[in-house]
């Protein structure tokens, strides 16, 4: 199907916190309460609309596991937008946020649409993060705040359509370059001004530190 | 089509690709026949034409693996090169199969065997993705004819049937694989008028049937069997440096394959025209020794093999000596036909698996994961892998950390980098990790239920 724009999304967070269960919510609309590990990247792919414009979303979802951090860590570079979700019923997946989010600023754009995401609010008799902790901590780093449940599908759309508008809005506002796909967009094929080119060799963006494992 | 010729182009001037340029008109010409098999990556990874996309992304490098389990949770991941082709021109496959063996008694009427083998292949492509794309398409159901020709014989020894002059179960499956890289050379050959031009390719072949492991390797990808932080290498590198004694001979014996503008001979020092008339230190293909002879205008030539390592190289084109295609290859300044000094030819290495231990597995690679990872490493990082995740996920995971370990990461824009600081693989990477432990039950299975009573080997 053929589209305005492609944004490049990328999930992180702790392992476990249920990103994988977020981008099958999100891209097949069931939940699956048992999931395989995630190993190195996977990848989730839909379609939405905003302001009439058909916007493909592409998704890559993230090892959690600190086995595959310097492979996530190459990921970053070239996304437009992040989805960083912790897990409110497990305080230690929240205390990490500040590590994930260091990891994020220093190897992405500065462009890039960080959405914070406290995930499984429909374990409320479990809930170990409040709410107000994670607007708080959305607010002191600048970023987006939403709760959702993967399982009960409670703002997962939101969640993935509230980060694509963001940085559509960026777009208007001539913030992104939507010519260099370092940034994590794409123009469509019909849309082009230009013939769109393959991913090509070289590139913007930086990573650094270790291999894996 | 025309992308593919420039990246070969652009391959060949920086050096990294083996060849390329040399080919230039006879590729543009060929480009208006189709690709025998449209590129794709390994079927088993089932990814769709955008996710094909994404991991042609020479920034990202994606390390990609397969969704879905591998039989025995067997491992695989591969990720593309940093920019010197456009697409991966490495291939990877697997096959299940099954050689099915009628028997007739009189006292039991007839009775059914089937003999399982899994089957698991790389090839690492060059000038193109074809040859790899036929290999990883075709060579499986060559090789499946073979061994259907030879299995009456297998057959025999496995039984203890075994005749004065029969030949051994070894001898008869190694023999299948040497004919079976013989017909798919053979075969690219054949249609290299009628699709587009293939490039070429190197070929690692590991097949395991009735308990033993054997890998056939044509090229210069490699298998090595870890258990723990030990290993054991399966093959050896063919590059032109380790076949100088086979290419220099054969162009002793047919002087003519050298065209005006090489020689076979080797010189302790590179001859130079004002030497013209002193003694000089040689040798001839044939010679062990060195001796002496008086520089004349002939010695002049280029050897036929220069460099060293991972720099060697035949004609000054090409750095590997085995594999499949590359028929139309000539020399990059000298236009001299290179094919007549290349092989398809595999050396095969049998590894029984009687004794393999719970944590033993077979990675196979190309170069482009054993160019900075040697041997040693590969087993310690496959080892840490293993013991950090659980049955299913540990061997892809193991997989995955040795491509992610030999690509690195990217710093300062264009450069992929080791954790040691060292450059990191610009090579496309493809790596399986193969627990070989279930192999060996699987077959100790097999083989107790064939004992037991050999009707109830009939699976079907």
């Amino acid at each position: 199907m053929s589209y305005a724009y492609l944004f490049k999304y990328i999930i992180i967070g702790d392992t476990g916190v249920g990103k994988s269960c977020l981008l099958l919510q999100f891209t097949d609309k069931r939940f699956q309460p048992v999931h395989d590990l995630t190993i190195g990247v996977e990848f989730g792919a839909r379609m939405i609309t905003i302001d009439g414009k058909q916007i493909k979303l592409q998704i890559w979802d993230t090892a959690g596991q600190e086995a595959f951090r310097s492979i996530t860590r190459s990921y970053y570079r070239g996304a437009a937008g992040a989805l960083l979700v912790y897990d409110i019923t497990r305080r230690e997946t929240f205390n990490h946020l500040t590590t994930w989010l260091e990891d994020a600023r220093q190897h992405s754009n500065s462009n890039m649409v960080i959405m914070l995401i406290g995930n499984k609010s429909d374990l409320e008799s479990r809930r170990e993060v409040k709410k107000e902790e994670g607007e708080a901590f959305a607010r002191e780093h600048g970023l987006v705040f939403m709760e959702t449940s993967a399982k009960t599908a409670a703002n997962v759309e939101e969640a993935f359509i509230n980060t694509a508008k963001e940085i559509y809005e960026k777009i208007q506002e001539g913030v992104f370059d939507i010519n260099n796909e370092a940034n994590g967009i794409k123009i469509g094929p019909q849309h082009s001004p230009t013939n769109p080119s393959l991913p090509g060799a070289g590139g913007q963006g930086g990573s650094q530190g270790g291999g894996c494992c | 089509m025309l992308n593919r010729f420039k990246s070969a182009v652009i391959g060949a001037v920086t050096g990294i690709e083996v060849n390329g340029l040399n080919s230039g008109p006879d590729i543009n010409q060929k480009n208006h026949l189709a690709p025998k098999f449209p590129y794709g990556r390994p079927h088993f990874l089932n990814l769709e034409d955008e996710e094909v996309q994404m991991s042609a992304d020479h920034r990202l490098r994606p390390i990609i693996h397969p969704s879905k389990p591998l039989p025995y949770y067997a491992g695989y991941a591969e990720c593309v090169n940093a920019g010197k082709s456009k697409w991966n021109e490495d291939q990877a496959v697997y096959r299940l199969g099954v050689l099915t063996k009628i028997t007739t008694n009189d006292i039991m009427g007839p009775k059914k065997y089937t003999i399982p083998y899994t089957y698991y292949g790389i090839f690492d492509g060059h000038a193109g993705v074809g040859a790899a794309l036929c290999a990883a398409n075709q060579l499986h159901h060559i090789l499946h004819e073979k061994l259907v020709d030879a299995q009456d014989d297998i057959w025999l020894e496995f039984s203890g049937k075994q005749q004065a002059q029969s030949k051994s179960r070894d001898l008869l499956i190694v023999g299948a694989l040497e004919s079976a890289f013989q017909e798919m050379d053979q075969l690219i050959a054949e249609d290299r008028n009628k699709y587009q031009a293939a490039g070429g390719c190197t070929a690692l072949v590991s097949l395991i049937i009735l308990g033993r492991l054997y890998v056939a390797n044509a090229g210069d990808s490699r298998a090595v069997i870890c258990n723990g932080e030990e290993y054991q290498p399966m093959s050896v590198d063919f590059t032109p440096e380790n076949e100088r004694d086979r290419i220099r001979r054969l162009a002793e014996e047919q002087p003519a394959l050298l065209g005006k503008e090489f020689t076979f001979r080797e010189y302790i020092r590179q001859p130079k025209s004002v030497d013209l008339g002193k003694p000089i230190m040689y040798r001839n293909a044939h010679m062990k020794g060195w001796a002496y002879k008086t520089l004349q205008p002939e010695d002049l030539k280029m050897p036929v093999i220069t460099g060293h390592g991972k720099r060697s190289r035949v004609m000054g084109t090409i750095g590997v000596t085995r594999g499949f295609g590359d028929h139309d290859l000539l020399a990059v300044y000298q236009k001299t036909p290179i094919k007549p000094f290349l092989s398809p030819h595999p050396e095969v290495q049998v590894h029984r698996l009687d004794k393999t231990e719970k944590n033993e597995v077979l990675v196979m690679g190309t170069d482009g994961l054993w160019d900075v990872i040697p041997g040693s490493k590969a087993a310690e990082i496959a080892c840490k892998a293993l013991s950090i995740f659980s049955e299913k996920e540990r061997y892809v995971s193991a997989a995955t950390c040795l491509v992610g370990s030999a690509r690195g990461s990217l710093v300062h824009e264009h450069s992929w980098q080791l954790k040691t600081g060292k450059q990191a693989s610009v090579d496309d990477i493809s790596v399986f990790v193969i627990p070989l432990f279930y192999y060996k039950e699987e077959h100790e299975d097999w083989k107790s239920r064939y004992l037991a009573n050999p009707m109830d080997c009939d699976e079907n």
